[in-house]
This record gives structure tokens, sequence and C-alpha cells, in this order.
């Protein structure tokens, strides 16, 4: 207990919360075929590298600039999930469906 | 002096370039361009000549280096080789020079009349331009070398000249043998110069004089022959083919298919008198080599005697005049080896002018009546005038009657010769031809003059139209027949008795030079001044006696028709038909040499030619190319366009095919790579840091 305490206390904990939201955000974009599902794939690696962000502001420099990098990675997630679903509303409307695989109209 | 003398050759040279390349174009076919030419030769050899006569001695030479040659090592006496050309001018060149300049330009200008309208005008007078420079220049040369050069030059001017009528079979038949028949002497000929290169190290005349004086040379061998003995026989061979002497003398008489002009300056002033003129320059040598001497006295001799009985027979002009030219050749070359050198050179220079007045003269008369048979002509005395009396004037030169030119070098040969046989005991048959053979040219002489000009008209039609010649062809005549005088060489009678009170003996005191030059001047004991003096005077008696039968025989027989030459003709039977078919030499030499070797031979050649040349080399590089171009072909095909033109298209598209395969259009595919790059890219990013 005092051994995971000081791990939740410590720089690794952190990075190691962040990676493990980092991989699952991978994995998600990876292995969803529906846009939406990978947009939050991308909300989860963005709010990895906030937490990186936040983390190493705290124990390394002690100053707030990266807190701020972190508030500023909230803010164009909003944006760009707007977009994104903006998206995927006008792709929904062309094909009918929202799985990813069918947007290849620029291949051929 | 000598530089000068070079001009002397250089002129028709340059004659001959400029009508060959441009005269058919200039004004007249361009012929005052070589007659100017050779004038402009004669002006130039004339003041040398003066001085000979002023001074009594001219000397003059210069050499430049032609090349330097690195010998082999195998030749022991020389091993390397400067080969030096050059001019030497001395008595013998001035005397040469004038007479040959002389007598050219008088053929030229009695060309001009002669040849006129003919086809190829111009390239006529470009050979004999060419003719005349290669003779000049042999007479100027100072060495063997470029006397060859020159003597092979002349070789292929006669073969142009024979053959000028090239439409007629028996011209270029002629023409062929002549250069053919010389190839042989002068192939020896070569092989002698060859041999002075080994022995001396050089050709040059004088270098050559000096070096037998010297006694160098003894006792070297060629071949395993004596070295002066084989050069000196290879000499002889040259002359033999040259002035076609027993036994090459076959060509001679067939060269008279040329041009009669032709026939003037190649057998009177110019290329049968450079064999003799190469003995004399060479004397000093065959002297030195004892055994040549009597062998070359013996071939003039022969010649002089078996040339003579033909001409008898003879029916065409020219041909009399062919043979007596070979019959005269031989005299000189008689003379040369009894050692009457000086009379020898002598006879080259008064013979070069009579027999020259002689062929103009018959040129003129077949100009005339246009044929060469003598039994179409007669009784042109009184037609041709000019012609008759020039060609009487030379007959008696060349008969030899007192007064002209021919008596006085004639007699002295064959005073040389009688003297030569007195002192070498069984040489009786050296002066015992001689003056048979002056009996003989007496009699044909004659005979052709009484068969031409003499007698009634034998051809009525050609009689009528007969007619004396223009001023350039009868201007030439003139000037040869008044060099035909004794008085012109000698004194007044060409008698030394009589003359010796009224010396004019320019020609003689030139000889006495040379004689010193090459170091062969004759010092004759009291004895020996005797047995030529007695020698001498009976042979003028015995010269005279026989000309005058002769020409007393001749009279009877042709003039006044005392004698039938027809019962002759009978009587003598197998010996007429002997003489008359030429002893068979022709037959002879196309039986043996020709059909038997040359043409078996040929074959021979021929067949190599077709069955190896032809087929393996012509054939051959033939399929040599096809199988490259098959090779180069297929190369072609394969290696270029197959592999590096299509390969490189093929490499590109398959490229191309891959990286195709990575743009699915899958977004998360290429997500996958992305992430897998990174994870790539860090792992060797971590391996660098540490």
């Amino acid at each position: 207990m005092n051994h995971l305490l000081s791990f939740s206390s410590s720089l690794q904990g952190y990075l190691a919360v962040g990676a493990i939201l980092f991989a699952l955000g991978i994995f998600c974009v990876l292995t969803r075929k529906n846009a939406i599902g990978i947009l939050l794939g991308i909300e989860l690696i963005l709010n990895a590298a906030g937490i990186n962000f936040v983390a190493f502001s705290k124990f390394r420099t002690g100053l707030i600039d990266g807190q701020i990098v972190a508030l500023f990675i909230m803010l164009i997630a909003a944006a760009e999930a707007a977009v994104a679903l903006a998206v995927i509303l006008r792709f929904y409307r062309l094909k009918q469906t929202i799985d990813a695989d069918e947007a290849s109209i620029l291949r051929n | 002096m000598a530089q000068q003398a070079l001009l002397i050759a250089l002129f028709p040279l340059i004659a001959f370039v400029i009508q060959s390349l441009i005269g058919k174009k200039l004004p007249r076919h361009g012929d005052f361009i070589s007659v100017l030419a050779i004038l402009g030769s004669l002006v130039v050899a004339t003041p040398i000549f003066m001085k000979l006569i002023t001074e009594g001695h001219v000397f003059d030479s210069f050499q430049v280096t032609w090349m330097s040659l690195r010998g082999a090592e195998a030749g022991r006496l020389n091993s390397a080789v400067t080969i030096v050309i050059g001019v030497l001018i001395n008595n013998l060149t001035a005397i040469m020079l004038l007479m040959v300049t002389l007598c050219a330009f008088l053929i030229h200008l009695f060309s001009v009349g002669y040849m006129h309208g003919e086809e190829r005008y111009h390239l006529f007078f470009a050979y004999i331009s060419l003719f005349s420079a290669a003779m000049l220049g042999l007479v100027l040369s100072d060495n063997l070398l470029t006397f060859f050069i020159c003597w092979e030059l002349m070789g292929l001017c006669s073969y142009l000249l024979i053959g000028f009528y090239y439409k007629k079979p028996s011209a270029i038949n002629a023409s062929i043998k002549a250069f053919m028949t010389t190839r042989v002497g002068d192939t020896l000929f070569f092989m002698g110069i060859a041999g002075l290169y080994y022995i001396y190290g050089t050709s040059n005349f004088m270098s050559i004089y000096k070096a037998i004086e010297l006694g160098t040379g003894h006792g070297v061998t060629i071949l395993g022959y004596p070295a002066l003995a084989f050069i000196g026989f290879m000499v002889l061979m040259g002359t033999i083919g040259k002035s076609a002497q027993f036994p090459l003398h076959v060509w001679l008489p067939d060269a008279m298919e040329g041009p009669t002009p032709v026939s003037a300056l190649i057998h009177a002033a110019t290329m049968v008198a450079a064999g003799v003129f190469l003995l004399i320059r060479m004397f000093p040598l065959l002297e030195a080599a004892h055994v040549v001497l009597p062998v070359v006295a013996y071939v003039g001799a022969i010649t002089a005697f078996l040339a003579a009985l033909i001409a008898i027979v003879q029916v065409d002009i020219k041909k009399v005049l062919a043979y007596s030219t070979i019959s005269q050749l031989g005299y000189m070359v008689m003379g040369v080896g009894v050692g009457a050198f000086s009379a020898g050179f002598m006879h080259l220079i008064t013979h070069a002018c009579f027999k020259a007045c002689l062929f103009l003269c018959s040129g003129s008369v077949i100009h005339s009546v246009h044929t060469q048979d003598m039994r179409e002509m007669g009784g042109l005395k009184s037609k041709m005038p000019i012609t008759f009396a020039t060609m009487f004037i030379a007959t008696l030169a060349i008969s030899g009657v007192p007064g002209f030119s021919g008596f006085v070098s004639k007699d002295r040969i064959l005073g040389g010769a009688l003297a030569y046989s007195m002192e070498h005991q069984g040489h009786y048959l050296i002066p015992f031809l001689g003056f048979a053979t002056a009996g003989i040219t007496a009699f044909y002489m004659f005979r052709m003059i009484y068969m031409t000009f003499f007698g009634h008209a034998r051809d009525e039609h050609k009689h009528h139209h007969a007619h004396e010649q223009p001023f350039t062809m009868t201007i030439p005549l003139m000037v040869l027949a008044a060099l035909s005088f004794a008085i012109v060489f000698a004194g007044p009678t060409g008698i030394e008795s009589i003359d010796h009170v009224m010396p004019v003996k320019w020609f003689d005191h030139a000889l006495e030079g040379v004689q010193v030059e090459m170091g062969i001047a004759e010092h004759l004991s009291p004895e020996a001044e005797a047995v030529h003096h007695k020698a001498h005077g009976l042979a003028l008696i015995i010269s005279l006696a026989v000309a005058g039968l002769g020409i007393f025989l001749s009279s009877i027989t042709y003039l006044k028709h005392l004698l039938s030459a027809e019962k002759f003709k009978r009587m003598a039977g197998p010996l007429y038909n002997l003489v008359w078919n030429k002893y068979f030499f022709d037959e002879f030499y196309l039986g043996i040499f020709i059909k038997k070797g040359l043409l078996n031979f040929n074959q021979m050649l021929a067949t190599f030619d077709d069955k190896v040349v032809d087929r393996i080399f012509v054939d051959g590089w033939r399929d040599i190319a096809m199988v490259t171009k098959n090779v180069i072909g297929k190369f072609d095909d394969l290696v270029v366009d197959r592999l590096m033109v299509d390969g490189t298209a093929d490499v590109m598209s398959g490229g191309g095919w891959v990286l195709r395969q990575f743009q699915t259009g899958k977004v998360q595919q290429y997500l996958v790579l992305t992430v897998m790059v990174i994870i790539v890219a860090l792992f060797f990013a971590n391996l660098g840091l540490k």
C-alpha cells in the first residue's frame, strides 16, 4: 500500500497512467470501424498527452506552463471533436454509413 | 651551280604536273608548257656545258640527308645507314645534260607537229615531260638510289608512251612486254644497289670511286660470290634490261608501237642511253671486279652483231631503226667492256644525235605517206628533200663514213676492241663481231635509204600524197643532222692522225677529267701505247673498208639492182628464216618462261586469289561480319532494349505497384503503419542514445 502510494505520488505513476491511456487510445483508433469510435480514441490519446504535460510540470520544472498546455489540449480536443463530428455528419449524408473504411473515394 | 642544275629536272616535272592536271583545258591543250619547260632546262644546261668548254672542267655537288636508318645488328660491315642524296655535276653530267635537253627539246618541238590532232594530245606531252624529267634527274643524281628512282620512272613512262595508242592491242602488249622485260633487269640492278650499301654503306658515286681507289671491298662476299663481281654483274643486268642488250633485247623492237617521237626519245636520247650511262658511271667498280668487263664486252659484241643481222631483213622502217639502236647500244656496251670508256660515252652522245635524227626523219616519212612498210615507199627524195638530206647525213654518220660523228666514236670503239684483243689473247671474237657489225650497219642503213627515197614509187597513191613537213618538224631534223658531223665532237675529219694538228678536242679533254675523277686515268706503258696506236691505225683501215664494202653491196643490190635480194634470200634459206624470226627469242621466252613458268604461276596466283583470298578472306570476312552483326543485334535486342530500356520501365512500374499496395485508402492502416514506423524509429533512437 505504501509502495502503491509512493508510486501514485511519483512521476512514474502519472507517466504509467498516461502510457496506458495512450495505448488504449491507439488501440481504440486502430480497431474501431466506427468513425465516432476512432474519434473517441483520439480523445484518449490527447488526454494521455495532457496527463504527461501536467506530470512533467509538477515533478520536473515546478512551473505552471505544462498545466496551461494541458488546458490548451482540452480546448483543441473540443474544437477537433466539433469539426470531426461535422465531417462525420456530412459523410453519413453521403454514404448512409459512418464506417471509416468506406471513406476511400480519393483512392481511385 | 648544282642547286640551279636541279631546275633542269624540275622544269619538265612541273610541266608534267600542270599538263596532267589542267592540260586539257589549256589553249592548244598545253603543248607550249612542255616545250617551254624543256627549253628552260636547255637554257639552264647550256651555261654548265659552256663552262666545261671554256674551262675544260666542271665539278660541283651538293647533298642533303634523306633519311637515317638504324641498321640491323646482323649487318657485319655497316650497322646503320644514312641515305644521302644529292646532285653531282661533272664533265659527264654536263655533256649528258646538254645532249638530253637538246634532243628532248627538238623531239618536243617535232611532236607538236607530229601529234597534232591526236586523241589525248595533252597527256602525250605530260608523259614526255615526265620522261625528260626522269632522264635529267637520273643524269643529275650523285647516287644510285635516286638514279634508280628516275630509272624506274622512265620505265613507267616508257610503258605509258609505248601503250599510248591504247586502242591497239599490239601497242598494249608491247607496253607490257617492255615493262616486264626491263623489270627483270631492274630487280637485279636493285639487288646490286643493296650490295653496294652492304659493302660500302653508300651509293654515292664519288664515295664509291674513292672506296675503290683505296681498295676496300675486296675479299667481301655476297651470297658466296665476291662482292664487287656480284654488284658488277647486277649493274650489268640493269643495263642489259634497260639498254636492250642480249638476251633481254626483245622489248625494244616491239616498243616501236609507240608514237615515233617517243621512239626517238626512248630509243635515242634517253632511256636506253641510261643503261649505258649507268655502266659508264660505275666503270671503276666494273674494272675493279675484273671478271665483269669481258662479259660486258661479249654481251655488247653479240648484241651488236645479232641485232644488225635482224635489221637487214626488216621491212618496217621503224623496226630497222629499232634493231640498229640495239646494235649501236651493243657497240657502246662493248666499248665500255673493252675499256674504251670514253669512246663508249662518245658513241652514246653521237648516237643520240644521229639516231634521234633518224627516228624523227622516219616519223616525218611515216607522217607523210601513212605507212611504215618500206616496200610501199620509194622515190620520196624529190618529194621530201629536207627529210631526205637530213636522214642521209644521219645515215652517213651511223654507217661510219669519215667526217661524220658516228665514224669517230665507232672507230674509237673498234680500235679499243682491237687493242683489247691484242693485249688479251683469245678475245678475237669481240673485234671480229665489231667489224662485221660495222659492215652490216652500213649495208642495212643504205638499204633503208634506197628503199625509202630512191627508185620509183612503189605505191603511186601514197607517193602522190607525200609532202614535206612544216618547219616545226624539219628544224629539229636539221639541227640534229648538223650535230651528226664529226667536227662537233672532234677535229674536222675525226681521223686522229690527221686531226692532231688542229686540236678541237673538247670532248677528249672533258673525258680525261672524268677519268681522273674516277681514279681510272690511263697510264699506258710505251709498249701498250704502241699496241694501242697500231690497233687504232689498223681499226681505222678495217672499219673504212667494211663500211665501204657494206655501202657498195647495198648500192648494187638496192640502187642498181645488179644483185637480187630475193635470190640471196632463197640462197640463205634456213638462215634467213632464223634471222627473220629474230632467232626465235620471242617464241623461246613465250614458250619457256611465259607459258611454262609465268602463266602457271599466274594461274596458281589466280587460284590462290579465288580460293583463298576471295573465299576465305573476302567471303570469310563477310561471314565474320554476319556473325558479329547477329551477336550485336542480339545484344542490342536483349541487353540494351529488354534489360536496360524495358527493365528500367519494369522496375519503375513494379516499384509503383509495390508502393501502391500501401495506399489502401483505409485510414486505420495508415495509422498502423505510422505507429509501427514510430515504434521502430524510437527503438533505433533509443539504441543511438545508449
